[in-house]
């Protein structure tokens, strides 16, 4: 018996020339709590599937529970008592609960017809193990991540766990949510399940994970208990750089206009009598839970909703913004979460995805392009955002998340602005990138644009914004300045009931 | 594949039918017939009637068909009246085709021909259209051109079996007698949009109205639609029987129509009591003729045509012109009208009509 | 309300069944002749070749894929079993296993390619489709051609025979739909009673979970174009027998009628979702819209409009219902 349920010496892969893995170390205790971090393409996701057995090292040695294997199956794997939780959950949105969580044991045992009673045995047991309440029935579909999440941890327990790899787990859950999956991280722990954690959320780390291990181009950059970590080495493991982050400092000019007032705004079932205004240069961050009327406050800005009732000001003058064209005529920028979704044409090119705004203006008679002048125009922005890319017109699907983030805001600083309005910005951003993207939105501020940030991250908030609001239930529920501010007591306004 | 009786057919089931009343332009008891002219296979292949004695020596003329698919058998059928043709006057005409149905292939099998030293080529076209380069070249060599079944823009002339408007009658008259000249009767077509099918239609309303005062078109539902598909045409049958038990009569243009409604008049039980009556293939119809479902099908015979053509081009050798009345020597061909709209088009009055007794004197 | 009427009212095949019944009184009321047994077994009878197809093609679309070649290969598969067997054997057995060979074949060819290289369905079975109708086309000379004596005595078996004892027309309902009981009844039994059937429904969730829960992903795939391959070879040679001829290219555009007549019954394009009684509620209201325009009095020149105009209600139902979802807001106001 060994005290480490995984040890890996050394292990390398290449995938032709490459070296996703160019030996590195990862060593798990039973019972702990481990971090992963690393950047995008540090051999993070490689390092998770060499453990699952779906990948074959190239080099280097591996030791589950004490037990070397020179070559692995994903079964061994799975039978040793590894279980991956991937970032996209595995799970089968158009299924049941109940099936979700009994396929993967029936397809083990060699099932060929289905029994909806044995089903429902599994499915409660598997429930029973984190005391987990869930209508067995309900579509997954329907369930909010952060049920997929622990339907996942319970389908993974099935299998007799002794260490559960959850990839990402938190990104895309609330910090409520977050923290019941730290108590149920907690009690695994009781029943000596390891967990290895994948996150760059510092303060995660700090909460959850005794120990540390850190990736960057393939290699180990540092190790230890998470204890010894700050926010500096933490950043300088990851990207290999010394990030200095500088506080937003606003000074308001005195009898200035108010780029935006918002008097008595309300939408049925979105949020209700939103007061507020902002200065310019000023960023202002929202904060709040998913579902707190954030996203369709700035929604209706937009003009993706149309408000029920209540005045918008810009610069002074009363506006109606009905109409997402309203929204952008009247000089409002909206970068949504799911980038991806909302605010990219991945097959186009970043050229025509950054231009698009300005089409119409800069399309001659008959409607032919000048395409000189938008290759001169989106070059210099790309220059001014530092955007990595190879040429402006290849696909937007080439470019790395952080890039393409900026591909978005390049599309809308194109545009002469009033109001820049960033939803969850850094979500799903390489912590380089990040960083890049708060400087060039100081910048920004600093040149006289008003931004709007929604985040759930109040660490972000707050270090970033001069001023921030916390939204409940539709309304505006705290208002102040930044300075005034500490975490806790922000997280608590989001939450209180 | 066994050959028809081809005396009887080539009379046509207008003679062979016992039918009196044809259509006044269909040539039906017009003289100078070629009676004769096709015998038995293994009888003595004389001329015996022609009216046509080419002034040249014609034994030196080499006329070509080219069909559509040499193995269909609606072609094979045609060049048995090809052949027939060769042995009645006597001239080299023989038939070719391409393997499939294909207008590249079959361009280049005319391209092939004409430069065989032919002196006419006849030509089914598969897309007229994709025939106009090589038929010009043809007719730069001095080569006659005749078109059927679609004319190519480059033919010297085109030969139809029969006027739209005249089948139409035919068919009419055929249901006429069928239904005992009264009652009401709905036409069919495979989609309203469908130029010829409805044109063939338009002709046997027309008749009905113009012979047959008793005859009427249902009011309510007068044309119905089957999709060319013989399952909806017998669908499309069963709900107009149900809805309209007054119907009594079918006309039925598309080649699926009539064997899709004579299945509904069967299994409603309405044989004897509903009739039908329209274009129809000897194979596909067969059993149902034979059962009584179908009254009479109707259609042009191919091996007719072949015969028409080869004539024709034999005249055109002889420097005769073909215009309205020529007699191209088969009594459904003895008065060719010239079509209104288009006068390179020559009609004849081509049709047959398939019953119980001549059925089975076709096999394609 | 309870749980299970919510549910009820919340799914798609309600307001499909809602629209057919208020159709079907619609007839009746206008002509009299709906609720006939006569007219009840014609809409069977016509109903009965195109939902067969349905099976095989909602196993296609809730893997996520789409099966375009299905009349192509019965097409192929009647012709060639038609023209080339009728002297070889008297019993109607051996027609059928050649027709679910040659099918299978060809599915299998679908599967493969689909399961292997991931091209995209449609342009794959696309292709087999052309390919399938250029082999009947050019090695074979399809042309029509009579039914042998085998096959018309399957075609002309019934089962019964409905009288209308007021006009005293009669219809038979052919002993062919005993055969799509059963295959109904199989495709409901293959989707949700065996793990292969809860794989399709996974792969088209999520196709990288299926593969990472252990489904063998591949071997479904071939299974779904396979099987649907096979049963268009059988549903072929049983569309022959109840034509009594061979119609090459008969069945020509009915891959469109059994895709519009899952989706209007709600199965879901993108794949994942779908069930056999939607497929049917789909097919029952495509059938009975086609089978009782006449009977409605409606002229033919208008008859194509009011198809579309109910085809487009059909499919609102369940459109509106998804289109609520997608707009909803999230908040809910303690008050108000």
């Amino acid at each position: 018996m060994s005290d480490y349920i995984i040890r890996a010496k050394g292990i390398k892969k290449y995938f032709g020339g490459v070296k996703a893995l160019d030996g590195v170390d990862l060593e798990i205790k039973k019972g702990e709590v481990h971090c992963l971090a690393g950047e995008n393409g540090c051999g993070k996701s490689t390092i998770i599937n060499v453990i699952s057995g779906f990948y074959t090292p190239d080099g280097g040695e591996l030791e589950i529970d004490g037990v070397s294997y020179p070559k692995m199956t994903p079964q061994q794997s799975i039978a040793a008592g590894i279980q991956v939780i991937y970032q996209d959950l595995s799970v089968f949105p158009n299924l049941t609960v109940m099936e979700n969580l009994a396929l993967n044991m029936e397809l083990a045992s060699g099932r060929k017809f289905v029994s909806k009673k044995r089903f429902r045995e599994i499915a409660k047991e598997a429930v029973a193990k984190i005391n987990f309440e869930i209508d067995l029935d309900e579509k997954v579909e329907n369930l909010s991540v952060a049920d997929k999440q622990l339907i996942a941890i319970s389908r993974a327990l099935l299998n007799n766990a002794k260490l559960i790899i959850m990839d990402e787990p938190t990104t895309a859950i609330t910090k409520k949510e977050v923290r019941a999956l730290f108590s149920v991280i907690r009690d695994l722990q009781k029943q000596n399940i390891a967990i290895l954690f994948v996150s760059h959320k510092l303060d995660e780390v700090f909460e959850i994970a005794e120990r540390f291990t850190i990736f960057r181009n393939g290699k180990n950059t540092g190790a230890g208990d998470a204890s010894e970590l700050t926010q500096e080495k933490f950043t300088y493991y990851m990207t290999g750089r010394e990030i200095k982050e500088t506080p937003f400092v606003y000074e308001e000019k005195p009898g200035a206009q108010k780029v935006l007032e918002i008097k008595n705004l309300n939408l049925k079932n979105g949020f209700k009598n939103v007061n507020l205004s902002l200065g310019e240069g000023e960023i202002l961050g929202i904060t709040g839970l998913l579902g707190s009327g954030r996203t369709e406050l700035v929604q209706a800005l937009f003009g993706y909703h149309k408000a029920d009732s209540g005045e918008i000001y810009i610069r002074g003058n009363k506006v109606e913004i009905n109409t997402v064209k309203d929204g952008i005529k009247n000089g409002i920028g909206y970068v949504p979460p799911e980038r991806i979704v909302e605010g990219v044409f991945l097959p186009q090119s970043i050229k025509e995805n950054i231009s698009i705004e300005k089409w119409d203006e800069w399309a001659g008679p008959l409607g032919i392009m000048n395409e000189k002048k938008i290759e001169e125009v989106v070059n210099e922005w790309v220059e001014k955002l530092r955007i990595k890319l190879h040429d402006i017109n290849d696909p937007m699907n080439t470019l790395s998340g952080g890039n393409q983030q900026k591909c978005v805001l390049a599309k809308w600083l194109i545009l002469d602005l009033n109001v820049l309005i960033l939803n969850g910005p850094t979500v799903g951003v390489d912590i380089g990138a990040k960083f890049d993207i708060y400087e060039l939105v100081k910048k920004l501020a600093a040149n006289g644009l008003s931004v709007i940030i929604i985040s759930d991250d109040i660490p972000e908030i707050l270090s970033n914004c001069n001023r921030v609001i916390v939204m409940r239930r539709g309304e505006i529920v705290k208002e102040g300045l930044t300075k005034d501010m500490d975490e806790a007591s922000l997280a608590e306004f989001a939450v209180a009931d | 594949m066994r050959l028809p009786v081809p005396r009887q057919s080539l009379r046509g089931g207008v003679e062979s039918s016992g039918e009196t009343d044809a259509p006044a332009d269909s040539g039906a008891a017009s003289g100078g017939g070629t009676l004769e002219a096709f015998t038995p296979a293994d009888g003595s292949p004389v001329a015996v009637n022609s009216i046509y004695k080419p002034a040249a020596d014609p034994s030196d003329w080499t006329i070509a068909v080219v069909v559509k698919d040499s193995s269909n058998g609606w072609f094979v059928r045609m060049e048995e009246g090809v052949k027939q043709f060769a042995d009645d006057y006597g001239i080299n005409a023989y038939q070719k085709g391409p393997v499939a149905t294909d207008a590249a292939q079959q361009v280049e099998v005319i391209e092939n021909q004409i430069n065989q030293d032919i002196d006419a080529i006849c030509v089914v076209p598969v897309d007229p259209a994709t025939c106009d380069t090589v038929l010009q070249d043809a007719k730069d060599k001095g080569i006659k051109v005749i078109c059927h079944e679609g004319s190519s823009a480059n033919c010297d002339i085109d030969l139809e079996a029969f006027s739209n408007a005249g089948y139409g009658a035919y068919i009419m008259d055929n249901l006429a007698e069928a239904m005992g000249e009264e009652g009401t009767y709905v036409t069919m077509v495979a989609h309203l949009t469908n130029a010829s099918q409805n044109e063939w239609a338009d002709g046997a309303v027309a008749r009905a109205e113009e012979a047959y005062p008793n005859l009427v078109n249902l009011e309510a539902s007068p044309r119905v639609e089957s999709e060319n598909n013989s399952e909806r045409a017998y669908e499309v049958a069963k709900e107009v029987l149900k809805t309209y038990p007054e119907v009594k009569g079918f006309v039925g243009t598309s080649s699926m129509d009539t064997p899709g409604i004579a299945r509904a008049i069967d299994e409603l039980g309405l044989n004897g009591k509903v009739f039908v009556c329209g274009t129809g293939m000897p194979n596909e119809c067969r059993e149902l003729i034979k059962s009584g479902s179908i009254h009479s099908a109707q259609l042009w015979d191919p091996a007719e045509a072949g015969y028409a053509m080869c004539v024709m081009a034999t005249m055109m050798l002889d420097g005769q012109t073909i215009g309205a009345g020529t007699d191209l020597g088969l009594a459904s061909y003895s008065d060719m009208i010239v079509n209104a709209d288009n006068s390179n088009i020559v009609e004849g009055a081509g049709w047959i009509s398939l019953k119980a007794d001549n059925v089975d004197n076709y096999s394609f | 309300m309870n749980n299970k009427t919510k549910k009820i009212l919340h799914s798609s095949e309600f307001y499909v069944g809602v629209i057919i019944v208020l159709f079907c009184l619609l007839i009746q009321m206008r002509s009299g002749q709906f609720f006939t047994g006569n007219n009840l077994v014609d809409i069977i009878r016509s109903f009965s070749i195109p939902v067969m197809f349905c099976v095989g093609e909602l196993m296609v679309l809730i893997s996520g894929g789409v099966d375009c070649s299905f009349p192509a290969i019965a097409s192929l598969s009647m012709f060639v079993v038609c023209k080339y067997m009728e002297n070889v054997t008297t019993s109607p057995l051996p027609f059928f296993l050649v027709a679910a060979l040659i099918g299978l074949v060809f599915g299998i060819l679908n599967g493969v390619i689909i399961g292997k290289y991931r091209f995209p369905a449609l342009i794959v079975t696309l292709g087999t489709s052309s390919i399938c109708w250029g082999v009947m086309q050019g090695v074979f000379q399809s042309r029509e051609y009579p039914l042998c004596p085998t096959l018309l005595a399957v075609g002309k078996a019934k089962l019964l025979t409905a009288t209308n004892a007021e006009t005293g027309l009669s219809s038979d309902l052919p002993m062919i739909t005993v055969f799509m009981v059963l295959l109904l009844l199989l495709g409901w039994f293959i989707l949700n009673k065996t793990m292969l059937g809860r794989g399709i429904y996974a792969i088209g969730g999520d196709i990288i979970a299926a593969k990472r829960a252990g489904f063998n992903v591949f071997g479904t795939t071939v299974f779904i174009y396979a099987f649907s391959g096979m049963m268009a070879g059988i549903i072929g040679v049983f569309r022959a027998c109840m034509l009594q001829a061979v119609h090459p290219n008969n069945l020509e555009g009915l891959e469109m009628t059994a895709i519009a007549a899952c989706v209007l019954g709600g199965v879901s394009i993108t794949g994942g979702k779908g069930t056999v009684l939607q497929a049917c509620l789909g097919m029952l209201l495509l059938t009975i819209v086609s089978n009782s325009l006449i009977l409605l009095g409606i002229s033919t020149h208008w008859q194509n409009v009011v198809t579309g105009l109910i085809i487009i209600a059909g499919t609102a139902a369940t459109a509106i219902q998804n289109q609520r979802n997608a707009k909803k807001l999230a908040v809910k106001l303690t008050e108000s």
